[in-house]
């Protein structure tokens, strides 16, 4: 129960400090702050999956899509609806002349990408480690297939504009809050505890009586959940969206952060976020400067194999000195001896 | 629509597809077979090729036969760096990390060859002895088209024989199934793995020559989708088992081609979709893959 | 011939071998016997440099070897024949075989060998181009064997030979191991029971938990209460 205190006060004092900076700041910053919230959210939520439960999953970018086109349609102006061909809502969303407020929106989004994630999740979870990782990158490239070619709902490749702007300060910060302690209530949760086992040891973990399927499928959901959160807030952020926006270079950079920040950690994650944007917005007058087009993308990449061959368990996360060495790893520690 | 010398067409097309995807496959079921690898940055190696075979022949004017033995010369020596530089220090980690390692790899490769060039796509002309178009009642043709399918059928031959017949092959498929073992019959196990990452590479990058004379189209990041469909290959046709992923390679190539060929134009845009589609079919129903040994769990 | 000095060999950090000490002359047979998790296999995997000792010296042939890497030690003539085969399941017996002699570059006289092994194993040259996934058993072990004499050795270690076979072809193989010795190969055999290879050896160790026991000529050994009690099950 103290801990529950601590996230209130803690987020009592967030908000008062987004209160003073939403007056003091310019919007220039104010937009970056929003990003890192978004961003924080798509990283946390990741997290869950890729660094409590051990599923390297490569399809959030997929997740975010279905939450950004789901609350995007939801919530688009009846008015402008016709100009911009995007159909009318059906009777069971509120009817045609319906148009949502934000909050449920991100809601539905959220919980529909939740429902993608359960029904691929169902066949897929059940790959070993990396082939989760293809096939789920190949699940998000389905995802972006839909919406190129689902033109009366998507628009297609030119995507939705004129998104109404809702999303800011608070609203992006409230839910990386919410989701923060989500997680943070899950990861310390008998829940959490069986997640980290499937990780460390899915035979062990079977053996002590957990269904792994269960729990995979749980985390993989509520990350999904989040995931289209951040999406819904990233569409009503950047008032437009195209289809080819949530491909992989959009996954590549959540899981920089992640992995950056460091796998498996509660800080981890944020950290990363705010690092890499930082990192990004610093670089971006460069980059347009001296037409450089990819070198923020290459400093990303380079960042991750740093970390990669380094430091693996990123910048928040401490070494973990395996209890059970893996045969594997033994065998190949023969031929790491440099000579 | 639905004629003979139509289906042909396609099928040739198809087939085509499949030689591009089958050569991809050989390198990264050979690395993934003892690694337990999934290279992503295999598919860099295809752009890099293309763009070498594009300076060097195009723009230096380098005859053709030299321009070949360089791009295979440069990939291979892309895919010893890439062994040194990125992977040996991951040996014997999980899995994931590296594949992790493998696609920041990529996406290095990917934006510096965007820095480099630029980020619009390059015209990719069929060299002119090659273009001369053929036509027949059933087939249309240009030399190219003959020019892909024979060079790779002679690739993938040969590459079935190193593997099946010299000692360095023998070793690699020894070191595939168990590696210690493999150390104990004083097999160089790093040489081995080095040798896989030289061939693969070269021939990856061979084959980014094939796609720009083919699709007379190459840009910085052509590699990703086809090195990851190749990917897929390999894994329909059977993870680690040379054979498996000439086959995946083509069951997947005319299995895109025909799809898109035969569905109502409409569908045309699923095409990549399709391809996954397979992937996540083949993985619940056969995850061996068609000719694939049951993999062994490594605990 | 092979000389452990105080070997310490640890699994991170749980020591699975002790301070052992363990000497193997010119032309014996060397058997080294315990129970389960005595830690033989780990002293022969040390021996051959699949494993590293924490501390303590390897010497081969006056050589210290303790920090020299697997395949340089084949090159030398040590060899090593795993525990449960440790044959490669989908290569055919003849590649099996060949693998063996990877590192010698004498194409001829490895082919010479090769028909001297088939001679040796005739079921073997029978089943030539046969995946040594299909083999029996005993099949493999000669296979096992095969493959290790394919080096040319100057030391064999067995890592229990006789695991899983049929009394008859223990013997068979047991006749074998002599006969490999006669040849003028050295051979360092573990086992975990005991009657046969003390039969055979010149010079006997027992490790418990990773500490040498007893050791001895097998005289000795036999004549020992406790060795009767527990390994001989009288």
């Amino acid at each position: 129960m103290r801990k529950e205190l601590w996230f209130v006060i803690g987020g009592l004092v967030l908000f008062g400090a987004l209160f003073v900076a939403e007056r003091t700041l310019n919007r220039y910053i104010l937009h970056i702050l929003v990003l890192m919230g978004i961003y924080s959210i798509a990283t946390v939520s990741l997290n869950l999956t890729n660094g409590y439960t051990g599923l390297f999953s490569l399809g959030h970018a997929a997740f975010m899509a279905i939450g950004a086109y789901t609350s995007t349609l939801l919530t688009f102006p009846v008015s402008l609806r016709e100009a911009y061909e995007l159909p009318r809502l059906p009777w069971f969303l509120g009817g045609p002349d319906a148009s949502w407020p934000f909050f449920p929106a991100l809601l539905v989004g959220g919980a529909l990408a939740s429902c993608a994630a359960l029904l691929v999740g169902a066949p897929v979870l059940r790959l070993r480690g990396h082939y989760l990782s293809v096939a789920s990158l190949g699940f998000m490239v389905i995802v972006v297939t839909f919406a190129k070619t689902l033109k009366n709902i998507t628009r297609g490749p030119m995507g939705i504009s004129a998104i109404p702007l809702y999303t800011n300060l608070y609203w992006t910060f409230l839910w990386l809050l919410i989701t923060v302690y989500v997680v943070w209530r899950i990861v310390h949760s008998r829940f959490g505890r069986a997640m980290m086992a499937i990780r460390d040891d899915e035979t062990v973990a079977q053996v002590l009586g957990i269904y792994p399927m269960k729990y995979k499928l749980f985390s993989f959901a509520v990350g999904a959940f989040f995931a289209g959160v951040a999406g819904g807030l990233y569409a009503h952020f950047t008032k437009a969206i195209r289809p080819f926006e949530f491909s992989f270079a959009m996954t590549f950079q959540i899981v920089v952060m992640l992995i950056v920040g460091g796998m498996g950690t509660m800080s981890g994650p944020i950290v990363g976020a705010v690092l890499l944007l930082t990192l990004r917005y610093a670089l971006k007058p460069l980059e347009e400067h001296l037409r450089l087009y990819g070198f923020i993308e290459l400093v990303y990449a380079l960042l991750l194999i740093l970390v990669m061959l380094w430091k693996p368990e990123g910048l928040m996360g401490r070494k973990r000195t395996a209890l059970r060495e893996r045969k594997e790893e033994k065998a190949w520690a023969e031929f790491s001896i440099p000579r | 629509m639905l004629s003979l010398s139509y289906f042909l067409q396609q099928s040739m097309n198809g087939v085509i597809l499949g030689c591009i995807y089958a050569l991809l496959a050989l390198g990264m079921t050979v690395v993934y077979g003892i690694l337990r690898l999934i290279n992503f940055a295999h598919g860099a190696l295809i752009t890099l090729g293309a763009f070498c075979v594009y300076f060097v022949f195009f723009r230096l004017g380098f005859p053709f036969v030299a321009s070949i033995f360089l791009v295979l010369g440069f990939g291979g020596l892309m895919g010893l760096i890439l062994d040194f530089v990125a992977y040996r220090k991951l040996r014997g980690g999980p899995e994931v990390a590296l594949l992790i390692t493998s696609l920041g790899f990529y996406t290095f490769i990917e934006n510096f060859t965007k820095l480099l060039v630029s980020p619009q796509p390059y015209a990719f002309k069929t060299p002119a002895f090659l273009a001369t178009l053929y036509r027949t009642p059933f087939l249309t043709f240009r030399i190219v088209d003959i020019f892909i399918i024979l060079s790779s059928l002679a690739i993938m031959l040969s590459f079935h024989f190193f593997v099946k017949r010299t000692k360095m092959g023998i070793a690699m498929r020894a070191t595939s199934e168990n590696l210690e073992i493999a150390n104990l019959m004083g097999i160089e196990v790093n040489r081995v793995i080095s040798v896989a990452f030289v061939l693969g590479s070269a021939i990856a990058a061979f084959t980014g020559f094939l796609w720009g004379a083919k699709y007379g189209q190459i840009s910085y990041d052509m590699g990703f989708l086809t090195g990851v469909k190749a990917f897929v290959a390999v894994v329909v046709g059977g993870v680690g088992s040379v054979p498996g992923a000439m086959l995946g390679g083509f069951v997947l190539g005319l299995a895109e081609i025909l799809s898109i060929a035969f569905l109502p134009t409409r569908f045309a845009e699923y095409r990549d979709g399709i391809v996954f589609a397979i992937l996540i079919l083949v993985l619940l129903v056969r995850p061996s893959g068609i000719m694939g040994m049951k993999e062994e769990v490594r605990v | 011939m092979l000389k452990l000095e105080r070997v310490t060999v640890k699994y991170g950090v749980i020591p699975a071998v002790w301070e052992l000490n363990l000497e193997v002359r010119e032309g014996q047979i060397v058997a080294l016997l315990g129970a389960n998790g005595a830690g033989k296999t780990t002293t022969l995997k040390t021996i051959v440099g699949v494993l590293r000792p924490a501390s303590g010296r390897i010497f081969y042939n006056g050589r210290d070897i303790t920090m020299l890497p697997a395949p340089q030690r084949v090159r030398m003539g040590i060899c090593l024949v795993p525990e449960g085969r440790g044959i490669f399941n989908r290569l055919t017996v003849r590649e099996n075989l060949l693998l063996g002699a990877y590192h010698r570059k004498d194409q001829e006289e490895v082919l010479k060998d090769l028909e001297e092994v088939y001679r040796l194993f005739p079921r073997l040259k029978e089943r030539e181009d046969q995946i040594a996934g299909t083999l029996s058993g005993g099949e493999q072990q000669m296979l096992a064997i095969g493959r290790g004499l394919m080096s040319r050795p100057r030391l064999m270690l067995l890592d229990e030979p006789s695991l899983g076979l049929a009394p008859l072809i223990v013997r068979e193989l047991y006749a074998l191991i002599r006969n490999i010795r006669e040849n003028g190969v050295t051979i360092l055999l573990v086992e975990q029971s005991a009657p046969m290879a003390i039969g055979i050896a010149d010079y006997v160790y027992v490790l418990e938990t990773g500490v040498v026991k007893i050791s001895g000529t097998p005289e000795e050994v036999e004549s020992l209460e406790e060795v009767k009690k527990v390994y001989l099950g009288g």
